[in-house]
């Protein structure tokens, strides 16, 4: 091809790629929520642990700490901020300890004798009347007067009061200056937000306008702000996570392109050889675009990686070209090899796909793509556009050598049998767990984090993220009634200290019968009128003075019980709302547990109630859908190893040569799976998908070792290629291995032992290496 | 005002009228305030009930009989802060305290006295319009506290509250009362 041709056609696929990538990025949505990494649930625990992930209540609050200043300046910073945060659409509620008498509206207000449980006690009768009237006259006299004057003609038993120390916080902390308080002289507050708290890129949002919202406070700066709580977990992990793979790939690039250059000696062909990954990159994002909307952060990061095997396919071309050929003619002697390997590849890659898991369909889709594009842009347009101008591989200094050495190393045929023993000794008899059910021990919070979330949770007592109290009736109202049914019984395990407290909906809203039975309770006017004129003699109170108590009781005895979708548009609506949830036609309410202690005890009370009560353990729930989704993985891997068993002995034509090919990669996964097992490793899916990279790249080595070609000059462009591969390979990951993030160690640790492995096992057990 | 400050704990007896609109006659109670050091103030309840309330750490707190105490923050009542402060300031004698929360003018002389005192902070304001407090020496003996409602409370110190008022006395009497042209 003429110079000119060339130079066309690299802008026309520069074009292209430009092109695509305008569209790509225009499109692109990229989510973050980590629940579309997670497998779809089958049992109602783990149904209800995917709403409960990121959507509980417990999940979604943030616990605020305001510290570094005199007490009454953290309290008006306090206040400052929670009525900020109330005007902000990123939360749904907000606390910090001040009392809020307006939780019912006006109209709502003659609602209190249906919601407050004086009436179930105690009639509105003379008696009662007159006691209560006589505690607001000393009322009158205390200091508390003010408080109380406004409230008096209206509501003289103090029923607001009442319900509002009822629908305060179960345990709420030390009040000073009206605002909570740690004892450690912290001002306390807690945010819900409406963004899930496992989503990192919408916490990070709510968290940032939760800081600016703060800073705008005067005097904001003598004061420290300090966040804990699931969704400040997830955005810190994220953030860590993120900065320290951006600070190892910038080097690993470096590295790279060094090796790179130093490889092929050329600028232009190191530009030219990114360009098949790129197009494959670009074409596995459109494929997402195209088919999924939303396109995965995780999915991103770990399709980039897993990609990463497509920059073999040009080096291949660069190292295997020959002196007096084509680079067109070299790509058609490569390519049945190559094919080979692109198909293997996307095989094994199609095991993510059945494994039902959206972020996972989503990885296979994109890599399945980028690989079939990448390949083909390496066939059919990489041999166009490389320089006529090449170096050829065969003649670099100290290849000869190196390969000679290579070939007379000692190959013992005991070796592969004693590795292969040994490996399954070490996988079979290392103690420790085989599986890493805890996800999150993949991406660990900071111990001192993890303590000062706890001292907080404690002091402001925040509902426990693990154990949730689940409530089943056929619908709201039939939860509302369980729920007061259960609460004495809880009440005792509250008091057996079992746990600190629970919040129950009939908290908030009583079931229509309980509403009923004290609408009956109340008196009508006449008798109402005549129980206060007696109840009134020789008390200095005006006689029409409880004129509106007398009218609200009128109202109440006709008004139609309160539902929880009137109860929505109080201040508290959200919290009941949050609690009662239809599913598959019936209705759950979801109890929070505050500071769990015996969740045994919890357990044995919950069998007594026949199926009414479950105690939901999130932990457990999602360690069995961890397990539950490996062994659909695995299944899927199983299904991808017999395929991939096909492909390579129909590739190759004979199931000797097959062999020799699978035999090495196989025994290298392996000796990855042991050296793993015997470190004390339990495995997690990151390491599966890094087994399978790894597999991939050890099936490359292992195919082109296998291929006879009769020519020294051959081998050593394929020896070429293969360290400049496994070199590259090595650096990437083994700068991932030396994380300090477990899920990047695991990544960067099994992928960097892996290729070490497939390498010298490839080259260990070529057939011809034997026979010369 | 130099002149009334005093080491804690700081004791006086007092009597307490109450003119509220919800009454027919006014609420008087008799008992003993105590300034226990700090923002401590503790008012004691003899008569006609027994009752303690506590304010300290920005928090009241009420304990009537046997009855579970109540408990209020001040951050709900400006009022209450209001007459924390001035109490305060006047048992402590801590003149600068007083003028931060209030503007303060003064008549009369040393030997017979009135600070009349409107609150600085405009919440505050919104509910307590003025306190006035009379004294001779250095003895406060009266203080008049008007709310924006109409309603009033005088609290006569110590031998300001003898003879004790009764339910039928009236704002003048008691007025007459505070600036010691009467009953004395």
């Amino acid at each position: 091809m003429s110079l000119r041709a060339r130079l066309v056609l690299l802008a026309l696929w520069l074009a292209a790629l430009a092109t695509l990538g305008v569209g790509v990025i225009a499109r692109l949505h990229v989510g973050t929520d980590l629940r579309s990494f997670m497998p779809p649930p089958a049992t109602a625990d783990q149904k209800l642990l995917m709403d409960a992930i990121g959507e509980g209540p417990g999940s979604r609050l943030l616990l605020i700490s305001l510290s570094g200043a005199p007490p009454e300046r953290l309290a008006a910073l306090s206040r400052g901020l929670a009525a900020a945060l109330r005007r902000d659409a990123h939360f749904a509620q907000v606390g910090n300890g001040a009392f809020d008498a307006d939780l019912l509206d006006n109209k709502l207000l003659p609602y209190r004798y249906l919601l407050s449980p004086t009436l179930d006690a105690q009639p509105l009768d003379a008696a009662y009347l007159r006691d209560q009237l006589e505690q607001r006259l000393d009322d009158l006299g205390s200091p508390a007067a003010a408080l109380l004057k406004p409230l008096l003609p209206r509501d003289p038993t103090l029923e607001t009061l009442k319900l509002a120390e009822r629908w305060a916080p179960p345990k709420s902390p030390e009040l000073r200056d009206g605002v909570w308080f740690s004892p450690q002289g912290e001002a306390l507050l807690v945010a819900q937000t409406r963004a899930s708290g496992f989503d990192p890129a919408a916490q990070g949002v709510a968290q940032d306008a939760l800081r600016r919202a703060f800073a705008a406070l005067p005097d904001a700066a003598a004061a420290t702000l300090a966040l804990s709580g699931p969704g400040y977990f997830t955005v810190i992990v994220n953030a860590s996570t993120r900065a320290e793979a951006d600070r190892i790939g910038r080097v690993t690039t470096l590295g790279f392109l060094l090796m790179l250059l130093a490889a092929y000696r050329s600028f232009a062909v190191l530009g030219i050889t990114a360009l098949p990954l790129a197009s494959g990159a670009l074409a596995g994002l459109a494929a997402l675009v195209l088919g999924f909307g939303e396109v995965h952060g995780i999915t991103l990061a770990f399709g980039f990686t897993l990609l990463g095997v497509a920059q073999e396919y040009p080096i291949r071309v660069l190292s295997h070209r020959r002196a007096g050929a084509t680079a067109l003619a070299s790509v058609r002697d490569l390519w049945p090899l190559l094919l080979t390997a692109i198909a293997s590849a996307c095989i094994a890659y199609l095991a993510f796909y059945a494994s039902g898991v959206t972020g996972l369909k989503q990885l296979a889709v994109f890599t399945i793509v980028g690989l079939l594009v990448a390949g083909l842009a390496t066939r059919y347009l990489l041999p166009r556009v490389l320089p006529a101008r090449f170096r050829d591989a065969a003649d670099m200094p100290g290849l000869g050598a190196l390969w000679r050495w290579l070939r007379a190393l000692p190959r013992p045929r005991w070796l592969p049998a004693l590795l292969a023993i040994a490996a399954a000794a070490t996988i079979a008899l290392a103690p420790g767990p085989f599986w890493q059910n805890d996800l999150a021990a993949l991406t660990p919070v900071p111990q001192p984090l993890l303590a000062r979330d706890a001292a907080l949770r404690g002091a402001l007592g925040a509902p426990d993220v693990r154990y949730l109290l689940v409530l089943q009736a056929a619908d709201a109202d039939g939860v509302l009634a369980l729920s007061e049914r259960l609460a004495p019984q809880l009440d005792a395990l509250v008091a057996r200290r079992a746990l600190d407290g629970v919040e129950l909906p009939s908290r908030y809203l009583p079931g229509v019968a309980t509403q009923r039975a004290r609408q009956a309770k109340l008196p009508d006017r006449a008798t109402l009128e005549a129980a206060l004129a007696e109840a009134q003699v020789e008390l200095p109170f005006r006689p029409d003075l409880f004129a509106p108590f007398v009218a609200d009781v009128e109202a109440a005895r006709t008004l139609p019980p309160l539902t929880p979708a009137a109860f929505a548009r109080t201040p508290l609506g959200a919290r009941l709302d949050a609690m009662l949830v239809p599913r598959d036609g019936r209705w759950l309410g979801l109890a929070t547990l505050i500071g769990v202690r015996d969740a045994a005890a919890l357990r044995a009370w919950t069998a007594t109630t026949g199926g009414a009560a479950r105690l939901l353990d999130l932990k457990a729930a999602s360690e069995s859908l961890v397990a539950a989704y490996r062994a659909r993985i695995l299944r899927a891997l199983a299904v991808a190893a017999v395929l991939l068993v096909l492909t390579v002995t129909l590739a190759l034509r004979g199931a000797r040569r097959a062999w020799h090919v699978l035999a090495p990669m196989t025994l290298a996964t392996f000796l990855v799976l042991a050296v793993l097992r015997g470190a004390g490793v339990p495995l997690s899916l990151f390491h599966l998908v890094a087994l399978i990279l790894a597999a991939g790249l050890g099936l490359h080595y292992a195919l082109f070792f296998e291929r006879d070609t009769g020519d020294a000059a051959e081998q050593r462009r394929t020896l070429h290629a293969t360290l400049v591969c496994v070199a590259s390979a090595v650096l990437v990951f083994g700068m991932l291995a030396w994380s300090s993030l477990p899920v990047l160690r695991a990544i960067g640790l099994t992928v960097a032992l892996g290729v070490g492995f497939h390498f010298c096992l490839s080259i260990l057990m070529a057939p011809h290496a034997r026979q010369d | 005002m130099a002149s009334l400050a005093r080491p804690a704990p700081a004791r006086t007896a007092f009597a307490e009228v109450r003119f509220l609109g919800m009454l027919e006659r006014p609420l008087v109670l008799t008992g003993e305030l105590a300034w226990l050091g700090g923002d401590h103030l503790r008012r004691s309840v003899a008569t006609p009930y027994r009752e303690q309330s506590d304010i300290a750490d920005g928090t009241l707190r009420v304990q009537r009989g046997q009855r579970p105490p109540r408990e209020v923050s001040l951050a709900r009542a400006p009022e209450l802060k209001g007459l924390l402060l001035s109490f305060q300031a006047l048992l402590s004698g801590d003149a600068a305290a007083l003028a931060d929360a209030f503007e303060v003018r003064a008549d009369g002389d040393a030997a017979r006295w009135t600070l009349h005192l409107v609150p600085r902070d405009a919440a505050l304001r919104r509910r307590v319009t003025a306190i006035t407090v009379d004294g001779a020496e250095r003895e406060p003996r009266c203080m008049r506290l008007d709310e924006a409602d109409g309603d009033r409370s005088v609290t006569l110190f110590g031998a300001a509250a003898e003879p004790l008022p009764t339910p039928h006395a009236t704002r003048a009497e008691l007025d007459a009362r505070c600036r010691g042209t009467a009953a004395r």
